[in-house]
């Protein structure tokens, strides 16, 4: 049982650290811009798609790959919030139905021009494989796990230590005040979507090697990340990795005692229970109004 | 005025000639998807009565009475979905008026269609879908050609039964196929059989790992994966990476060249499979038919294939016996009695309107050919599944 209890740990880490970059990306945008990106999930496919043609058409080279979907995402996601979201600001519900269009647009995109078969990519680090004891697992998983560790980290950094960093906070906090000493929201604002969709994109880049990318390949990330940002506490960055990070070790740690299909009514329960006895999330902060 | 009256009989000559060419060709329908997520195996089953349409024509047509007729398809896609099914199939019946109908591939979409063939008294000749059930409905204008999953599962019980597979564990998908298969085999093997984890997973889920973790946890020296290719081939490579070294059984969805281009033949060793038709088998009629099917199409031939152009054969055959093309009451009749041998194998419908072809187990060589282990009689060498 010591031996599925750890192997367990190991596949709940990595599929929270996915849930973490997911969840970081959507924190960023509904911290700084109160906008649920519901898109999210099809960025993070975008990404996946984007690794597959770089690794295979333009670099050959994994890494490379990677980074060129990081850096497209970010383009895209400049695009998305110059083109759909800025013209929309100050309307909730309209961002909201937005993204939900851009949901539709991309997937049936992404279709037209691959096709609606999955794809397979495997990078050195998916066939190498680490054995511990009478376990295996790619290295691809530790991949994961050490990329997303170091990106938290310099997301973090970025964050605290820079000016652009504090531009964000500050706008974060108060838009109104944030002017006045002359930060231009507009420029945070794609700034965020910018780091936000290159999150994404990571994501996409890292798991989509592991298993298959496919169309629909950001949907459940995408509805964990926001249960994530849920549970961690709304616009909460810590909560954000405390929250993916928790979802991924408990969704993969409950299969051990409970079938295996209902893995997600776990991760789901555990959201409702926090709703009831913690709507505010674990770092999240008690408004007037909430209980 | 002369020349109003030759318009006029060039134009009844014409409409004559014209009926009378019309009487000449006989027009199956066609239901099954070529498009969406299953257009792939659709095309499939579409190559099978297409190269069977051209046989036939090729060859002159084929005769009844003194008649002979040429063969056309009128085909709608119904994309897996049921209400398309139905509707395809209404419009057969109705519109088309054909006088059989093949065809279909998802058990679902056929079931929708079996009522409409007994409520309009049209002949229904499934060649792909395997759900038991659709035979067990008192219909008795719903035939199929293809063995279902009861034929299919047996095989595959027996042959697991023979091996030293126990504790057996099972990842399938969390539906009608995949949940009745493992309820099936389950049934099948008895009480006494151990069984070490079951396990499902929606469509559309790529993620095993709390699956091998669950099947390394309960000692399990087989699993059986119940599911199609691209879920088939990922489970496999988890598996086979986390370090299981089990005995893998599969569908047929896992015996073919397609599948071998997924994963290579290092993941696919020992694996055995149940085949409904193992496309290089040393048997002289799926060698002619596997060679005809390469050569109008280039690739490795299909069960799916082999299975719907027998179903043109039996509905040409069935025309032939009842002595003709246009009623389908008698074209039943006789289908529910003709006898003939297919690229399947011997086909022969029983009361309820199913085939009984044979079932075969295949086994995945080291070097990425196939062999077939059952049954017994047929049982040939590497190069040969």
């Amino acid at each position: 049982m010591t031996t599925a209890i750890f192997e367990q740990f190991i596949n709940g880490t990595m599929m929270g650290s996915i849930y973490v970059l997911m969840a970081l990306g959507m924190v960023l945008i509904y911290g700084v811009m109160h906008v649920l990106n519901f898109a999210h999930g099809v960025l993070f496919m975008v990404g996946g798609y984007l690794a597959h043609l770089f690794f295979f058409n333009l670099t050959g080279s994994y890494p490379l790959a990677i980074l060129g979907a990081m850096v497209s995402l970010a383009l895209i996601g400049v695009l998305l919030e110059r083109a759909v979201f800025r013209a929309l600001r100050d309307n909730l519900r309209m961002q909201i139905v937005a993204s939900l269009g851009l949901i539709m647009i991309i997937q049936n995109g992404v279709v037209q021009i691959w096709g609606p078969h999955a794809l397979q990519m495997r990078p050195p680090p998916v066939e190498a494989l680490v054995r511990i004891g009478q376990l295996s697992f790619t290295v691809q998983h530790f991949v994961i796990i050490g990329v997303v560790a170091v990106s938290v980290a310099a997301l973090y950094l970025f964050l605290t230590r820079t000016r652009l960093g504090t531009a964000m906070r500050a706008t974060s906090q108060h838009p109104e005040a944030a002017v006045v000493v002359g930060i231009d929201p507009n420029r945070v604002y794609t700034l965020t979507f910018m780091i936000a969709s290159a999150l994404a994109g990571l994501g996409g880049a890292l798991l989509g090697p592991l298993f298959l990318i496919f169309p629909q390949m950001g949907d459940a990330p995408m509805l964990k990340a926001l249960s994530a940002i849920i549970i961690g506490g709304m616009g909460s960055v810590p909560g954000a990795i405390v929250g993916g990070l928790g979802i991924g070790i408990v969704e993969s740690l409950s299969t051990l005692v409970v079938p295996t299909d209902y893995r997600d009514t776990i991760v789901f329960g555990v959201l409702i229970l926090m709703l009831l006895i913690r709507p505010w999330g674990i770092f999240g902060v008690r408004v007037r109004g909430e209980h | 005025m002369m020349k109003r009256m030759l318009t006029a009989a060039l134009a009844t000559a014409l409409m004559a000639s014209a009926a009378y060419a019309q009487d000449e060709t006989v027009t199956f329908g066609i239901v099954t998807a070529q498009t969406g997520p299953l257009a792939a195996p659709g095309k499939f089953q579409m190559n099978g009565f297409e190269l069977a349409v051209e046989q036939i024509n090729g060859a002159g047509g084929f005769q009844v009475g003194d008649t002979t007729y040429k063969l056309a398809l009128q085909v709608y896609d119904t994309r897996c979905n049921a209400a398309e099914g139905a509707s395809a199939m209404q419009r057969l019946v109705t519109v088309d008026q054909v006088p059989v109908v093949l065809g279909e591939l998802c058990s679902p979409v056929a079931a929708a269609e079996g009522p409409i063939a007994q409520d309009f008294g049209v002949p229904l000749i499934t060649t792909v879908p395997t759900a038991a059930s659709l035979t067990e409905q008192d219909n008795p204008y719903y035939f199929r050609i293809n063995a279902n999953s009861n034929q299919l599962n047996a095989a595959l019980a027996q042959y697991i039964q023979s091996i030293d597979g126990a504790p057996l564990s099972f990842i399938a998908w969390n539906n009608d196929a995949g949940r009745g298969g493992a309820n099936g085999i389950q049934k099948l093997l008895g009480d006494n059989y151990e069984i070490g984890y079951v396990g499902f997973f929606n469509v559309g889920e790529v993620d095993f790992a709390n699956h091998i973790t669950n099947i390394r946890n309960a000692g399990s020296k087989s699993v059986m994966l119940l599911m199609d290719e691209e879920p088939g081939a990922l489970a496999i490579r988890q598996i086979r990476d986390a370090g299981l070294e089990v005995q893998l059984v599969g569908t047929l969805a896992m015996g073919s060249n397609r599948f071998l281009d997924r994963l290579n033949a290092e993941y696919l060793g020992g694996m055995v499979q149940y085949s409904a038709f193992p496309p290089n088998a040393p048997i002289e009629r799926i060698k002619t038919f596997s060679d005809a099917y390469k050569a109008k199409y280039g690739e490795e031939s299909h069960g799916f294939a082999a299975q719907s152009y027998d179903g043109i054969f039996a509905a040409v055959e069935a025309m032939k016996a009842a002595g003709t093309t246009t009623d389908p009451e008698a074209i039943r009749d006789a289908l529910s009695e003709i006898s003939f041998d297919g690229v399947i194998g011997p086909i022969k419908f029983d009361e309820t309107g199913q085939a009984s072809p044979p079932v075969y187990i295949t086994e995945w060589c080291d070097d990425g050919t196939r062999k077939i282990i059952a049954p017994a009689d047929l049982a040939a060498e590497c190069g040969a599944g």
